[in-house]
């Protein structure tokens, strides 16, 4: 029974991902940040459409460093923001591995979108 | 009252183990936030109250599916073993009517013994498979096992009341196992609260 049967971790099986989970884990691909860091990444990026609260954030957080695609990457002081100690999060190899399929995954998303014309040729 | 004080109570909402690991993370973060807010406090904090109230309803029923998960293996783990007991126990009981069998063939008792000795091996076959579908652990399983649990029962009350040939122990084995076995597999249960879910 599957019930029975141990949970194997694949990347495929991560798929697809929370439009938030996606975000962060490409913040990440840039190297290890902090909460803070990451969020300000994905506002920028997004040029202010998403916007995640700190709950949203250590929500998702959590819920990848128990998937294994988010390792901590230990604690220390960010310059810029003062003396406080802050977690650091980083990718794991798996974490990569399905951030490249996740967007792989969009990317065929989009170009069938394209053919439908519902896009035009260039991206938007 | 500062900003981040209200925020720390906000956290409330979120379950204790979760506030434990994260709660200071939050907060700096929050703190950092608010100080390089782009809109007025009023929007800032509509924005934080969503969050929270968004996020924490996603967390607890994240808490609450892990419970639920690691109760369901524990369970499954019990009907496991509980299988394996099942059919030791039937062995147990074949082998004890074989034993009975060969005073039975000689018919020093009559039929009404031999009948009963047939009835006990019937009973034992029917406690086997009950292990046997409570080892494969699904539900469907669980379904043929209590019926087997259920038929095992009655034919070995059958069998005595056909004819006293089983030993105390036998009688023991093969009325209080299946009786105890369906009690443990439709026992009420209610999942115990606990302070962290496991991971």
């Amino acid at each position: 029974m599957a019930g029975n049967q141990r949970r194997v971790i694949t990347p495929e099986s991560q798929l697809p991902l929370a439009p938030a989970t996606f975000q962060i884990l490409l913040a990440l691909v840039g190297g290890e940040r902090h909460g803070y860091a990451i969020m300000k990444e994905v506002t920028a990026r997004t040029d202010g459409a998403v916007r995640l609260g700190p709950g949203t954030l250590y929500g998702a957080l959590k819920r990848l460093l128990k998937s294994g695609l988010v390792e901590e990457g230990g604690e220390r002081a960010d310059p810029d923001l003062g003396d406080d100690r802050r977690r650091y999060y980083r990718l794991t190899k798996l974490g990569l591995r399905v951030a490249k399929l996740e967007a792989r995954r969009l990317d065929t998303l989009v170009r069938a979108a394209r053919k439908k014309k519902l896009i035009g040729l260039e991206p938007a | 009252m500062t900003a981040e004080r209200v925020y720390r109570l906000l956290l409330r909402v979120y379950p204790s183990d979760f506030r434990s690991e994260y709660g200071r993370e939050m907060t700096l973060v929050f703190r950092d936030e608010y100080r390089t807010r782009d809109t007025n406090a009023f929007a800032f904090w509509v924005d934080m109250l969503c969050d929270a109230g968004q996020s924490a309803i996603s967390i607890w029923a994240h808490a609450a599916l892990a419970r639920v998960r690691h109760h369901t293996r524990t369970l499954e783990a019990i009907m496991k073993l509980a299988g394996v007991l099942a059919v030791l126990l039937g062995l147990f009981e074949a082998v004890n009517a074989l034993t009975e069998l060969v005073p039975a063939m000689q018919g020093t008792h009559g039929g009404a013994h031999f009948a009963a000795i047939v009835l006990g091996f019937v009973a034992a076959a029917l406690l086997i498979t009950a292990g046997t579908a409570l080892f494969r652990g699904t539900l469907s399983g669980r379904h043929a096992a209590t019926i087997a649990l259920a038929a095992s029962l009655v034919t070995i009350v059958v069998a005595r009341l056909t004819h006293p040939w089983m030993s105390m122990l036998s009688q023991l084995v093969g009325i209080a196992s299946p009786l105890a076995l369906l009690a443990a597999m439709h026992w009420p249960r209610r999942i115990e609260p606990s302070t962290s879910a496991p991971s």
